[in-house]
């Protein structure tokens, strides 16, 4: 195996099924649903992929436990090295960051990474139990703590110190469903006025539903390549240049301050300088939108803007295509969907499209460098990954 | 006793300790005999790795950080809904998640003046929470 540690490594595949409530399929066949058309886009290389990354964030939506080891079988890599990573809702990212490096060790020179969840089979209730086992069940959970209600706690103490409006968390909902409506692969595909969002029930005061994303059912797939095979099995590789990572405290009241998720900070700050780049560099932006507030926050966190200055930067639609720096042109969790294990990966789809200049009515134009940034919970993980052409 | 509205672990030494003082009307924390951090609500280990901790008695007044009206519960906590969950910091700079009650949502303010208070949820239950002073 020819191995060296300054090859580039890169996406020369994408694949992503229609996120949604699918009650037509299990999860398996949303994973085969987004992997076809992956390794078609790689040259039809399923023989070469020589190990497999799959993201799963929880069985107990699905009911099948050990979801890796049948959707590995059910797309066709039965006998290849394959695991499974779990990041809750930051999953897809860092099968994408464990498939970097694997290739980067040498262990394996194409990756398929696949990343999936069912949500929408059980009732809104039920799923927000499900989630909200995944806070501290010792000290949290006990008392009701849901995850819109995590960032409800975010979003008050965001709107005391800075003065951030209801209006303008709105707005994030107004322009990711814009987006979102653009999208064929999106859950909810349809827009909404602002009066819309602002009046919408109240879920957890201060957010209400359109603060909320979408609890999807959906797959997204990506083939990985050294740079060497990438440039055989695609002409226009993305490559992934610059990775950051970071994990926080479990508990929320044990976070040094409510109104940024310090994760995101080092996250961001370890891959802008892994690309040599600063964030003035990126032409678009895929960042975790799970509430509008993480969205403004996001917007602080990657130094988009000042600190406090995120909703601003949505009222002045700094973050439509044609501003400062387009974010969630596929329509965000919000709009496209949140199924856990698959998002982070369909992050990844996204700006591979947008740096080929295939994402059609959402294309931000002939761009080279963009940014995926995906939170776990709600901070306990961050991955950051930098693309460029 | 069982801590809180609904609990999914076991009961530990370290909760039924607590549960006990709590009764009593003392909010106690662990701090760790080596490097001297404070733990609030108690753990049995510091997170610098040692398992020697002592209890201590925290202060119960504080004032309110943040807060959330939770209007759509999760299945478990439907019959509470709708409650407000607050993070209150403490006299010593602790901080602590916990419901707030004895207050409607237009006079609940970030920075107002709370005190932590035992709350008998139901004879099985306990849990502490905020009220205004």
């Amino acid at each position: 195996m020819n191995l060296s540690l300054t090859d580039k490594i890169g996406i020369v595949g994408i694949g992503h099924a229609k996120f949604g409530k699918r009650t037509d399929a299990t999860i398996r066949e949303l994973a085969h649903e987004a992997v076809t058309p992956a390794l078609e886009d790689a040259g039809n290389c399923a023989s070469e992929v020589d190990a497999v990354v799959i993201g799963v964030a929880g069985d107990e939506f699905a009911g099948q436990g050990s979801s890796g080891a049948v959707i590995n079988d059910y797309v066709g890599m039965a006998g290849k090295p394959m695991f499974r990573v779990e990041a809750a809702c930051a999953t897809g990212s860092a099968a994408v960051r464990a498939a970097w490096a694997l290739i980067k060790s040498g262990l394996a020179q194409v990756v398929l990474v696949i990343g999936a969840e069912t949500m929408a089979q059980v009732s809104s209730a039920r799923a927000q139990e499900l989630m909200a086992r995944a806070g501290d069940t010792r000290w949290e959970y006990p008392f009701g703590v849901t995850f819109p209600s995590y960032y409800a706690l975010m979003a008050t103490a965001h709107m005391h110190k800075y003065g951030t409006t209801r209006e303008q968390m709105s707005m994030i909902s107004v322009k990711n469903h814009k987006y979102g409506a653009l999208n064929p692969y999106a859950h909810l595909q349809r827009e909404v006025t602002l009066e819309e969002a602002m009046k919408s029930v109240t879920i957890c005061h201060p957010l209400n539903l359109y603060d909320c994303c979408l609890i999807s059912d959906g797959a997204a797939a990506v083939v990985m390549a050294n740079e060497e095979k990438a440039k055989k099995l695609n002409d226009t590789p993305v490559w992934i240049t610059g990775l950051g990572a970071a994990s926080g405290e479990m508990m929320i009241s044990e976070r040094p301050n409510l109104i940024s998720i310090a994760a995101s900070r080092i996250a961001a700050e370890q891959a802008y300088k892994m690309a040599s780049i600063t964030p003035d560099n990126i032409n678009v932006a895929l960042v975790h939108d799970c509430f509008s507030i993480a969205e403004v926050i996001a917007y602080e966190d990657l130094s988009f803007c000042k600190k406090g200055e995120g909703g601003k930067l949505i009222q002045e639609g700094q973050t439509y295509i044609g501003g400062k720096i387009p974010v969630n042109v596929d329509g965000g969790l919000k709009s496209k969907g949140h199924p856990l294990g698959a998002t982070g990966v369909s992050m990844s789809v996204e700006i591979t499209r947008q740096l080929r200049g295939e994402a059609g009515p959402r294309q931000v134009g002939n761009i080279e460098v963009g940014l995926s940034h995906n939170v776990g919970e709600t901070g306990q993980y961050c991955f950051v990954h930098i693309y460029t052409r | 006793m069982r801590f809180g509205y609904v609990s999914l672990l076991p009961k530990t030494e370290t909760e039924t300790k607590f549960m006990e003082e709590l009764k009593n009307n003392r909010l106690m924390g662990t701090r760790c005999k080596k490097c001297g951090t404070k733990h609030l609500p108690p753990r049995a280990h510091c997170t610098c790795g040692s398992g020697e901790v002592e209890w201590y008695e925290a202060p119960k007044r504080g004032k309110l950080l943040t807060y959330t009206i939770v209007a759509f519960p999760p299945e478990s906590m439907t019959k509470y809904a709708p409650y407000i969950i607050a993070i209150a910091e403490l006299e010593d700079g602790s901080k602590l998640l916990a419901h707030i009650t004895e207050v409607t949502p237009k006079n609940l303010k970030v920075s107002m003046q709370v005190q932590v208070v035992p709350h008998q949820i139901s004879a099985e239950r306990i849990a502490y929470k905020f009220k205004p002073l």
